[in-house]
């Protein structure tokens, strides 16, 4: 039984070293923590322009962020990259003016940002709510963010490229009359999934949050890692056995992309707010990665329940479908 | 070794593609199973070695019903050769037989070296990829595939397909050898020469139904037309005579001067398939 299986792994891990899947992990670590290190952290963006029109001169005191302009026509020039914010106080009650950027939340706070910044400055000290500096919280949003992407994508793609290559080869047909286990068959080809999905983890955490900070976060991380990884290498090895090409298969990831993950993205990034996402299940996993690297409370255990549903069935699905594939003609 | 009684099998509701088959193997024999594409063979030996679930009828292997019978230690009393050398190309030959023959047990295990000797592979290919083997090398790692487990059962199907006429005579020699050593042999092929020189029984299917078996001499000689076709020389002519083989009980009646050949017009496997399904092999 043993000795069968360490061939197993054996003869996995010669695909997976034959198809370069290690070291596409390993160029995506060093891109992801150049990306992260030398771009996203320096990636800043100015807080709103404000632009004040007093002709009154009711304001004497005018913090530095403010930059007076002498018509009202000048203060709507300025205000047109719909960025920049517009108060008027020529008449009695003054008047914010703005061009919408498209999303109310924003808008609002460039209004209360405005009204502030006008009336009594920002000199005040704000409130620090948590433990994360900017940049810190900027290495970790972006961290989770892409290894979220790494394991959708590459956990889906890497397994099903070599399922792909066994099956034009036949060999998946001889395993049908050899006598091992079909589990083993899909048990040893997620070992090396899951390996190399969690060395990955680790190395982008420790190099993109740093070795005290991602020592911390990492066995909540990892666990996430872990769930995402085993949910898309098993979906990937159904979709290798049950589509009947790489063409095919390639036009099924797409819209995986375009119609899993991106609304994923979308409300998760973005001030998009959409009532629906809460029944994703993969923004689920994606607020749970996000969670594990802000140190956030683990999700409840219905969420591990489902997670470990999810995965027990994709694999009878899996052994279902290899067992279908195994009896195919030549 | 192999029993099988009323075995019918569909897929899906319409589509019927065994018939009631009846048909039993002896340990040591060489059985034929013949039949045009489509006929129903490949499904037969998918039920027989397990891969296909789901069938009617009653069917044993080595004095156990069929559906207690797929554990672990039934694969490993098999051997199957696929139509299609199934090998790993990024491996070598030596790779291949290694990592498929890691699933039996060390002590039922062939040497695969001496094996693909016996195979006449060629030694300098023996750690080279399989991606860069001819069809024919690749024919032959795979048949060392299916004996390196030393089975008791040998699924066989179109072993010489893809051989040049000399790899064919010798596959044709190991298969004897297995018989020899009291391997069971279960032939699934095309090629009447095979079935004719190495097959003890044969079974004609088609359409899912077996339609004549019996041994290839004795479904030859039933069928015969009982005559000779005698060519002679007479009176520095050359002739040629049909004669009932009875007529030469009393020697040959005609005058002649010299017999040149005397062929029998026994009907050939190939002749056999057809009158009795009605459509050829191919």
């Amino acid at each position: 039984m043993w000795r069968g299986f360490s061939y197993l792994l054996k003869k996995d891990f010669k695909m997976m070293l034959s198809s370069k899947f290690f070291l596409l992990a390993l160029c995506s670590v060093v891109l992801y923590s150049c990306y992260i290190n030398y771009v996203y952290i320096n990636l800043d963006q100015d807080i709103y322009p404000v632009y004040l029109y007093d002709p009154h001169n009711t304001q004497h005191i005018v913090s530095e962020h403010v930059t007076k302009v002498d018509t009202r026509a000048a203060l709507e020039e300025a205000c047109e990259d719909e960025y920049s914010v517009g108060v008027d106080l020529s008449t009695v009650t003054p008047e914010v003016y703005m061009l919408s950027s498209g999303i109310e939340t924003t808008d609002y706070l460039r209004g209360i940002y405005a009204e502030k910044v006008v009336s009594s400055g920002v000199e005040e000290q704000a409130e620090i709510i948590g433990t994360n500096d900017k940049e810190l919280k900027n290495r970790r949003e972006i961290t989770a963010e892409f290894l979220f992407f790494e394991l959708s994508a590459v956990g889906f793609l890497g397994l099903a490229a070599m399922l792909f290559k066994e099956k034009q080869m036949g060999v998946i047909r001889v395993h049908g009359v050899l006598p091992v286990c079909k589990s083993a068959f899909i048990l040893s080809k997620l070992c090396w999934i899951l390996l190399s999905d969690v060395l990955f983890t680790i190395l982008l955490t420790l190099i993109n949050i740093g070795v005290e900070n991602g020592i911390s976060i990492l066995p909540a991380v990892l666990i996430q890692a872990g769930i995402l990884s085993l949910i898309m290498a098993l979906a990937g090895f159904l979709c290798a056995v049950c589509l009947p090409d790489f063409k095919q298969f390639s036009l099924f990831y797409l819209i995986i992309a375009i119609f899993i993950t991106t609304p994923v993205f979308l409300a998760g990034q973005t001030g998009i707010e959409w009532g629906w996402i809460v029944y994703h299940p993969m923004y689920h996993l994606f607020v749970g990665m996000k969670s594990a690297y802000f140190a956030a409370p683990a999700p409840a255990y219905p969420y591990y329940l489902i997670c470990t549903g999810v995965i027990v069935l994709l694999f009878l699905f899996a052994h279902r479908a290899l067992t279908n594939e195994m009896a195919k003609e030549g | 070794m192999i029993e099988v009684k009323d075995l019918t099998f569909s897929y899906g509701k319409d589509k019927q593609a065994l018939h009631s088959l009846n048909f039993s193997v002896s340990d040591g024999e060489i059985f034929g199973f013949l039949g045009p594409n489509g006929s129903g063979k490949s499904t037969t030996q998918k039920i027989l070695t397990g891969i296909l679930k789901g069938h009617g009828g009653y069917v044993s292997l080595f004095g156990q019903e069929i559906q207690t019978v797929h554990t672990k230690e039934f694969f490993q009393k098999i051997g199957v050769l696929f139509e299609f050398p199934y090998l790993y190309s990024n491996l070598s030959a030596i790779d291949n037989l290694k990592y498929f023959s890691s699933f039996y047990p060390k002590e039922q295990l062939r040497d695969a070296e001496e094996l693909l000797d016996e195979l006449e592979f060629k030694r300098d290919f023996l750690k080279k990829p399989v991606s860069s083997y001819s069809k024919g090398m690749r024919q032959r790692v795979s048949m060392a595939r299916a004996l390196i487990s030393n089975p008791q059962l040998l699924f066989l199907d179109e072993p010489t397909s893809g051989l040049d006429p000399s790899g064919a005579v010798l596959f044709r020699n190991i298969i004897e050898e297995e018989r020899k050593k009291g391997t069971t042999v279960f032939l699934t092929t095309h090629n009447m020469v095979d079935a004719d020189l190495l097959c003890d029984r044969v079974a004609f299917i088609s359409n899912g139904a077996i339609v004549a078996l019996d041994t290839p001499k004795k479904l030859k000689e039933q069928n015969s037309s009982q005559q000779v076709i005698i060519d002679y020389l007479y009176q520095e002519k050359r002739e040629q005579k049909i004669i009932v083989t009875q007529e030469l009980k009393h020697g040959i009646a005609f005058p002649y001067d010299e017999i040149v050949s005397i062929h029998s017009q026994e009907p050939t496997l190939e002749d056999m398939f057809i009158q009795y399904t009605g459509r050829g092999l191919a």
